[in-house]
């Protein structure tokens, strides 16, 4: 009977009704394409971060990420590879040897930091492979280099030409061999691209005289933003020694940047759905005091105050249900068409590095449930809200009073 | 009574001398330091050295053979291990370059490498370049006069590019060699000390024949430099100390 009642009473007025439907409409599905467009943006930065250079989650000895130590070495066993492939976000793991020393070429002499790795297994973590400007991507079984684009130009090398590098190996001798390029990238950070070489893992650990040894694995994961948890899951299983870092733990400017986007997200929220919540809270003042009559006639009739104040709410309740399928299917089809093609800025805007991370000049969607799930509860609670007050001044009306008025 | 006017004699003595050692002081410390810091090369020089080094990580043995001229040339080239046999270091005013055997080039050590280790040493490539112009970059004074030593404190010239806040050096008087250099950070934190012992007559110069690098932070580790052989005043011309000359291998 409830429930007849408040969708007549929805469709008495219908052009009101649909007048508060569509605002109601348009806050939540604006809502979701805002908020895609915001994890679009976070998904960026956290893959330019990890996906070029570091990874979603590194495991090394304990402090090497802060001073990278050229002694602080292990062995990666085949059991601590199978326990840390087992657990079930891993899905790619690359074994590295860090080293710093000098590359010169001709009379060109710049500092560099070589990273020794398996391309077969690189490319599982690191996305290298896809931000070549020349060449390909490999290393050879012998001395073949990939290098940052900077660095590449500031020795003068392309492709084919030969490197030496110097450094000071583990047993003190001046550790020095040829290198060829085989390969040029550009990630857009100045950083890597200045300064990184990508050699052989074999090659290096023979330079030096590291042989077996690594400093790192680097792993990536199904969900990056699920490293914290994968990260405190993987450490108690490790060695002694050996701790799993989170790219937030590395990265922790990244990590605040990310929580300032879930501020931001939150106000956003806030001041649209307090625009939309007065809308509600007018129609439904406006439905209450035309029919004062009515309310009086169903309270004399002998409606008691609590089931006048649900009869309100339910009629809120079901508005906000309508705006939700509205407002749900027109997010999501325009998420989707975000996620799909997408906004190219890059005719007027650059690529901004920022906290570690690169923000690429596009607007560009991704799905993420919570961006569905927030703003239809959200829109549920606070047409509820926004329907309490009418609500209450229905069921206050005094039957007497309340016929009488015309 | 004797004894009273002996010590009251020797006093007034040690005042008048006072004002006048003070004026003369600065630049006669200066030459004293510039002889110290020549004191292995000469005008020129032809040695042989071993060098020892000891760290936490690693222990190294070579035998070097070595030529200087005045103080901006000299070139060191490994002869033992064999490993690392025909490595080469030359300074050429103030620029260090390395010779790779392995892949037959030469390498200029860049600026912002200057205070990397030589040859896996607690010798810097910083050492190599600066310490030959210290007498020039720095002022000193005498902080300590004892029977025997001399102790001098050298403090950078306001616009001198240097690396040490501070360099003490005891120097015995008689035969006028270092006894212990202390270096400081630019804290004046002292960070390592220079040992010098083994004198001996190298021409008509006392000499001291061995050197030990002690960095003060790691106490276990250290680096003796000892001259095996050298001769002072050789013939041997400029363009010896080339790029060229430094990828010949004859050692």
């Amino acid at each position: 009977m409830m429930l007849t009642l408040a969708l007549r009473n929805l469709w008495r007025n219908r052009r009101r009704t649909l007048l508060t439907l569509s605002a109601m409409v348009v806050s939540v599905s604006l809502l979701i394409l805002a908020l895609g467009v915001f994890s679009g943006m976070i998904h960026d930065m956290i893959t330019s971060a990890t996906e070029q250079y570091r990874g979603h989650l590194v495991v090394s000895r304990s402090g090497y990420q802060d001073d990278h130590e050229l002694f602080a070495t292990f062995r990666l066993s085949a059991g601590l590879q199978q326990q840390i492939t087992s657990d079930r976000q891993v899905v790619g793991l690359s074994p590295r040897l860090r080293a710093f020393g000098l590359l010169a070429h001709g009379p060109n002499t710049r500092p560099a930091e070589l990273l020794g790795i398996d391309p077969a297994r690189e490319r599982q973590v690191t996305r290298l492979q896809q931000l070549l400007v020349s060449g390909s991507y490999s290393v050879g079984d012998e001395n073949g280099a990939l290098i940052g684009q900077g660095l590449a130009t500031r020795l003068g090398v392309a492709p084919g030409d030969e490197l030496i590098f110097v450094t000071q190996a583990a047993d003190g001798s001046i550790g020095n061999d040829l290198l060829q390029v085989s390969g040029v990238f550009a990630t857009g950070d100045s950083r890597q691209d200045n300064q990184l070489v990508l050699v052989s893992l074999p090659w290096l650990q023979k330079l030096m005289a590291l042989p077996g040894q690594v400093h790192e694995l680097a792993l990536a994961l199904q969900d990056p933003l699920l490293a914290g948890q994968a990260a405190s899951r993987l450490d108690p299983l490790l060695p002694q020694g050996l701790d799993a870092l989170a790219w937030g733990e590395l990265l922790p400017e990244m990590q605040e940047a990310v929580a300032s986007y879930d501020v931001s997200r939150l106000i956003m929220a806030g001041i649209l759905y307090f625009a939309t919540g007065l809308g509600i809270l007018n129609t439904l003042f406006m439905s209450v005091m035309e029919r004062s009559r009515e309310f009086g006639i169903l309270m004399a009739l002998g409606m008691g105050p609590w089931r006048i104040r649900g009869l309100v709410l339910l009629e809120t309740l079901l508005m906000s249900c309508l705006a939700l399928v509205g407002g749900l299917g027109a997010g999501i089809a325009m998420t989707f068409y975000m996620a799909r093609v997408g906004i190219d800025l890059s005719g007027s805007l650059s690529p901004i590095t920022y906290a570690g991370g690169t923000i690429l000049p596009r607007l560009h969607a991704v799905f993420e449930p919570a961006n569905l799930t927030t703003p239809a509860l959200l829109l549920v609670l606070v047409a509820l809200l926004a329907g309490w007050l009418p609500a209450n001044r229905a069921a206050g009306l005094q039957p007497v009073v309340a016929l009488r008025e015309d | 009574m004797t004894q009273c006017a002996r010590t009251l004699l020797f006093l007034t003595c040690l005042l008048t001398m006072l004002p006048a050692s003070g004026a003369r002081a600065e630049t006669n410390w200066r030459r004293l330091i510039r002889e110290i810091e020549d004191q292995h090369t000469g005008r020129s020089s032809r040695s042989r050295m071993l060098m020892q080094v000891a760290t936490e990580h690693w222990q190294r043995r070579l035998e070097m053979a070595g030529w200087s001229l005045g103080r901006d040339y000299f070139l060191v080239r490994i002869l033992e291990p064999a490993k690392e046999r025909g490595v080469a270091t030359l300074k050429a005013d103030r620029e260090v370059w390395n010779y790779l055997p392995k892949v037959d080039r030469v390498i200029k050590i860049p600026s912002s490498m200057m205070g990397g280790a030589w040859m896996g040493s607690h010798i810097t490539n910083n050492d190599l370049v600066k310490e030959s112009h210290i007498d020039e970059d720095y002022d000193f004074t005498l902080e300590e006069e004892t029977e025997s030593y001399w102790r001098i404190s050298g403090i950078p010239k306001p616009d001198a590019a240097v690396i040490w806040g501070k360099i003490v050096y005891q120097i015995e008087k008689k035969r006028r060699v270092p006894q212990q250099v202390r270096y400081f950070d630019e804290n004046l934190v002292p960070v390592r000390d220079i040992q010098f012992d083994k004198v001996q007559l190298v021409g008509k110069r006392p000499t001291p024949l061995r050197m030990t690098v002690q960095p003060l932070d790691k106490p276990s580790e250290r680096t003796v430099l000892e001259y095996r052989e050298l001769v002072f005043d050789v013939p041997v011309e400029q363009n010896f100390f080339s790029l060229r000359n430094l990828k010949s291998r004859r050692p």
